[in-house]
């Protein structure tokens, strides 16, 4: 109980309080997710379980259109699948993706990038060529590796139940290096500095120095990275499932369904594109105006008040 | 000087209207990926051997046979088949055409890498004079007329000597440079000005053709758009004249945008998935391969995913082929397929696996997903996995999974050519049952199919052809889903652009009038 | 700085090494290049043959090595599609994905440095709040969808642009074919280069942003304010000369991801780049140009990453001497 009141009469939130743009992109974001990870209660049909779907519903238009259907709200896609819940569906998949490759790219790269950083020299040289060779490969060629590696060790069936991890590994596996890359070269710029020399001279540990001293000042492009990278993880999967390793075709995600209205962009059925589009720009909207107002917030180099 | 310059810039921005050129802009998925007619068997390649060099032969709209550079023939016994040539046709390297060329042609067509399988039962011909030849098979071979739509003489005085690289000029070469791959010296309508592979082709109007009686096109400027989305915008911004193919999802548009028409035809290629039986012990009974094909509502597939525009099938052969069965219909039937699904044991259903391509037929994916929703309605759990064709094959020869999609257009237009490759017993040394991933093997089809190979009685042949179909559908060797359909549209300054595409999918851009 | 180059040409050699012996391990998994170059109804012994002939059946050493040897003389293997090396493949493609790069690195610099600045000092006005949002909504629509709605507004509905290609170019030097001096090869480059923008542009206007804000913040700043500088001279000289080395430091990073976009920018707009052929090579199987491709941008990464390192530490002391951040 103290903790909570602890947290109402804190700093943060009484900042928070004050925004209300902060306030309202917490609102739709925190619908956004209940929704989402609530999908399996929410959404009126499932539709990973195929055994409901029907193509004579294909391309329905939604609840306004004379011809609509009143199953669909929204309207369905080119398989006959309800609109609203497999955006439902496929976006509980997307954030799941979305924020686990960024927490894992972000991981990575600040570690290699700080170690990098600090020590120098040879270590550093070497580090940084490695992310040179990632970099070239690009997200496509990683994930054609590590898709081959898993068919030939698993075989095809078990795919379905580790879709979710492994593009999570590979997103932010084949992504570390800008991290990596940014982080390095703001604790170059760092590290001479006379608080760090400070640190050094009374003794602490390299490790102490580096999480706890420097990686707080090389922060700010990091978090600007992490926003956008969300919406850059979301594509990659969707990006993926081209080359047969996204998510399974049967259980779209948000990404996919995006990749899928593609195609319809000139067929009239518009609802197709426009809907999950919509929805992802609302997503990836509230998740960095959230995140500009933490990322001012945090900043020990701002003054607040 | 002022003058002058007005008079040369009004004079340039008059030239394209005041000559009266005809410029048709023309975008294709990809373009053809060699100016050598005989390195590669595809689409493409035919479509480009259409404009730069002529057939002896070639397909009407209505799957006729009509003379090209052959003006007449006739049947001289079993094995022969007697060509009489036009005169006075000309190469683009101003060398007539003669007998000689076309023996050439043969002779190198059974050399080619792609082209020795079709050309297998031809024996060498025999030149009468510079304008009769005498084209002989090894046995009795119905099929002799329709292999000669294949063959485009090409001019054997040009292609001989030797290259820069001190090769012989004829070298049939897949991956590097060669002479017959960047030169050409055909017969066709039009010459080869300019080209940047994958990127921009320049085809101009040759002024001594020998057809005077076909369109007024002067120039071509192909462009190979691979986006489906940006091939139709280019179109509809008006940027381009003539598409194919157009995807399905943008007919209405098509339809229904000012000065555009869209052209569709159901095409000859049979889209199917096999169902492997030495995978699957449960595929060993009929009855279940059977329930798959009832659960399978293909014609909501043709209606929905094709837009009404496929041909909804049951057989392999479409219809105009020998082996076309008319009295085998679709037989989408849910109770009837759970029924069976029930009488053979499995009625709780299994899990299989299937694999499909991504980007090798029209809306391939698509269909697969639709597939495995209708089979998970009988039980059958479906594991579903698309690729790109690049990778596909490998995998499809590999049968990776127990459900594979295939499409097949059989390229002497005989229904034989379906039997051979996709359900005659799999057998490595005769080749025969090369895309059998169903591991289907029936004596009856292996027999009915090798002997309607030298059958030349066609009343005879089309039993046979027909029986085979039969059996097929009645063992249920197969899903078929139905015969896709081939795409073009066009402004409607194109007057005759309903006449000049065909089933074969080479549109005959010579005989195309434009306003 | 002479033995510094010498040791980073030495990297970029590891690096390609590296890349290329990498690329030979998976090109299996890219595809059958026969399957590419050969018709469906080819026998399987005909098809085998020909892999055969191209090498294709040796273990991925015996190849990789037989690649470097002709790669030490300047051959990096053969495009089977194009029919002509690989390197002369990519060479051909450079300058459609440089200028590409060149434009909306304009754009971007023209678009974020004065919003990024704006946002920075009025943080809570309302045009500020609004560019910062909007921008995001760049972001968060995938590019390839970016650019055909705009081909949908600008060139099916309006005609104002032309939908696809290049255009008219003009052969500035050898092998560089440039569609910057003629109107139609500029107009054929709005497009793409928004496109492409909008992906980049989020990012960079919310650094400025954050930096610039940082850079207020400083002491410096302020006592050049308290001494009555001009608001103008302290913001751009003071405060701006700052936050360049983080925006430099993030756009050398971002050029790979730049790479990655124009891939999917080129494809739509059929924008003969080496980004479109590069995806194209990997759907025909076409591996030694993919390979090839990856070499060379390997290459481009270090050179680049060198670059940016020589003006880090060209710009990094004067910053020191300068800023000294409390």
């Amino acid at each position: 109980m103290t903790r909570i009141k602890q947290f109402f009469n804190s700093f943060f939130f009484y900042r928070f309080i004050r925004d209300p743009v902060a306030i309202g992109s917490f609102i739709v974001l925190a619908v956004l997710f209940i929704s989402g990870f609530g999908a399996p209660v929410i959404a009126p049909h499932n539709p990973y379980d195929t055994t409901t779907i029907d193509i004579m519903d294909s391309e329905l238009p939604p609840f306004w259109y004379p011809d609509s259907d009143s199953r669909f709200l929204l309207g369905t896609d080119s398989q006959g699948r309800d609109m609203l819940s497999t955006m439902l569906y496929g976006m509980r998949v997307s954030i799941f993706i979305g924020l686990g490759a960024v927490t894992l790219q972000a991981f990575l790269g600040i570690t290699i990038g700080l170690i990098a950083g600090y020590k120098g020299g040879r270590f550093e040289a070497f580090l940084m060529r490695v992310a040179d060779v990632q970099l070239s490969f690009s997200t496509y060629m990683v994930a054609i590796f590590f898709g081959a590696l898993f068919q030939a060790a698993f075989g095809m069936g078990l795919y379905e139940n580790f879709a979710i991890p492994m593009l999570i590994f590979i997103i932010g596996f084949a992504e570390w290096p800008q991290y990596a890359r940014t982080v390095r070269a703001s604790v170059l710029g760092e590290k001479k500095k006379e608080y760090v020399e400070a640190a050094r001279v009374i003794g602490l540990p390299s490790r102490r120095i580096m999480w706890n001293h420097i990686l707080p000042n090389t922060l700010t492009p990091v978090l600007v990275i992490s926003t956008v990278q969300v919406a850059n993880a979301i594509m990659s999967e969707a990006a993926l499932s081209f080359i047969g390793l996204g998510m399974p075709v049967t259980r779209p995600s948000l990404g996919s369904l995006i990749k899928a209205g593609f195609d319809f962009i000139f067929s009239g059925s518009w609802w197709i594109t426009l809907f999950p589009g919509i929805m992802l720009v609302i997503l990836i909207l509230s998740i960095n105006l959230l995140g500009d107002w933490l990322r001012d917030f945090l900043n020990p180099k701002l003054y607040k008040g | 000087m002022k003058k002058m310059m007005i008079l040369f810039l009004a004079a340039a921005l008059l030239f394209p209207f005041s000559a009266g050129a005809k410029t048709l802009r023309l975008a294709m998925d990809a373009d053809p990926v060699s100016l050598d007619p005989h390195v590669q068997l595809s689409g493409g390649m035919l479509q480009y051997s259409h404009l730069v060099f002529d057939p002896l032969v070639r397909w009407t709209k209505d799957t006729k046979i009509e003379p090209r550079l052959a003006e007449k023939w006739e049947r001289m016994d079993d094995l022969t088949m007697r060509f009489y040539l036009r005169k006075g046709v000309k190469f683009h390297s101003g060398n007539e055409l003669t007998a000689k060329d076309v023996a050439w042609t043969l002779a190198r067509l059974k050399r080619s890498g792609d082209f020795k399988g079709l050309f297998e039962p031809f024996a060498d011909p025999v030149i009468i004079d510079d304008y009769t030849i005498d084209i002989k098979t090894k046995k009795p071979y119905g099929l002799l007329l329709n292999m000669c739509t294949y063959i485009f003489p090409m001019d054997s005085k040009f292609y001989t000597g030797t290259d820069k690289k001190g090769h012989p000029k004829d070298t049939i070469v897949k991956t590097e440079w060669s002479f017959a791959n960047e030169n050409e010296s055909g017969t066709g309508k039009y010459v080869v000005a300019e080209r940047e592979q994958g990127q921009k082709w320049v085809l101009k109007a040759f002024p001594d053709y020998w057809d005077k009686n076909t369109g007024n096109v002067d120039e071509i400027i192909l462009t190979p758009i691979s986006e489906d989305a940006t091939r139709v915008a280019a179109l509809l911004a008006g940027d381009v004249d003539f598409i194919m193919p157009v995807p399905p999802q943008d007919f209405d548009r098509i339809e229904k945008a000012d000065g555009i028409k869209l052209i569709t035809m159901t095409g000859s290629r049979i889209i199917t998935f096999q169902i492997n039986q030495k995978r699957r012990e449960e595929f060993k009974n009929a009855k279940v391969r059977q329930a798959m094909v009832y659960a399978v509502n293909n014609a909501g597939i043709v209606k929905k995913i094709m837009k009404g525009r496929a041909g909804v099938a049951a057989q392999n052969s479409p219809r105009g082929y020998q082996g076309h069965n008319p009295a085998l219909q679709p037989r989408f039937d849910l109770a009837k397929a759970r029924q069976l699904m029930k009488e053979a044991g499995y009625e709780k259903g299994f899990t299989v696996s299937m694999i499909a391509p991504n980007n090798r037929y029209v809306n391939d994916e698509k269909i697969a997903v639709a597939t495995a929703a209708m089979l998970s309605k009988i039980g059958i759990k479906v594991d579903l996995k698309t690729m790109p064709k690049a990778q596909y094959w490998d995998q499809f020869d590999a049968q990776v999974a127990d459900i594979q999609m295939i499409g097949w257009h059989s390229d002497t237009e005989d229904s034989a050519n379906f039997y051979e490759f996709l359900y005659m017993c799999p057998n490595k040394e005769t080749g025969y049952g090369q895309y059998n991933s169903g591991n289907y093997c029936n004596k009856r089809v292996d027999e009915l199919t090798l002997a309607s190979q030298s059958e030349t009685n066609v009343e005879k042949r089309m039993a046979m052809l027909q029986e085979v179909e039969k059996i097929l559908y009645d063992d249920a060797a197969f899903i078929p889903f139905h015969w896709q359909m081939l795409s073009w549209a066009g402004s409607d300054k194109l007057k005759n652009a309903n006449d000049i595409i065909n089933v074969m999918n080479f549109p005959y851009f010579g005989d195309l009038i434009m306003k | 700085m002479f033995a510094f180059i010498i040791r980073r040409v030495f990297q970029a050699l590891i690096v390609m090494l590296i890349i290329s012996l990498l690329g030979f391990a998976i090109k299996q998994s890219v595809g059958d290049p026969v399957r590419e170059i050969t018709g469906i109804s080819v026998s399987a012994e005909e098809r085998d043959a020909l892999r055969e002939k191209l090498g294709l059946n040796d273990p991925f050493l015996v190849q990789w090595v037989r690649f470097l040897d002709r790669a030490v003389h300047g051959d990096l293997g053969n495009s089977f599609y194009f029919k002509r090396p690989a390197f002369d493949v990519i060479l051909s493609k450079a300058p459609a994905t440089l200028e590409l790069v060149f434009a909306t690195a304009l754009l971007v610099i023209l678009f974020s440095v004065p919003i990024g600045i704006y946002a920075a000092v009025r943080p809570n006005a309302w045009p500020a709040r609004f560019l910062m949002g909007a921008s995001i909504v760049g972001v968060s629509i995938p590019v390839f969808l970016t650019a055909i709605l705009l081909i949908y507004i600008f060139s099916v509905t309006l005609g104002w642009l032309p939908s696809f290609g290049r255009g008219e170019l003009i052969e500035i030097f050898p092998g560089w074919k440039s569609g910057f001096f003629t109107w139609d090869g500029l107009a054929h480059l709005v497009m793409p280069s928004v496109a492409l923008t909008t992906i980049m542009l989020p990012l960079f206007i919310r650094l400025v942003r954050a930096e610039m804000k940082e850079a207020l913040e400083t002491e410096y700043v302020k006592f050049a304010r308290a001494k009555g500088l001009r608001p103008s001279r302290v913001l751009l000289l003071h405060a701006f000369k700052n936050t360049l080395l983080p925006v430099i430091t993030v756009g050398g990073v971002q050029l790979g991801i730049l790479i990655a976009f124009t891939i999917l920018t080129e494809t739509v707009f059929q924008w003969k780049g080496m980004g479109s052929m590069f995806i194209e090579s990997i759907e025909r199987a076409d591996t030694s140009l993919t390979v090839a491709y990856m070499v060379f941008v390997g290459f481009i990464f270090v050179v680049v990453n060198t670059i940016v390192d020589v003006i880090y530490g060209l710009v990094n002391p004067m910053v020191r001497v300068a800023g000294g951040r409390s």
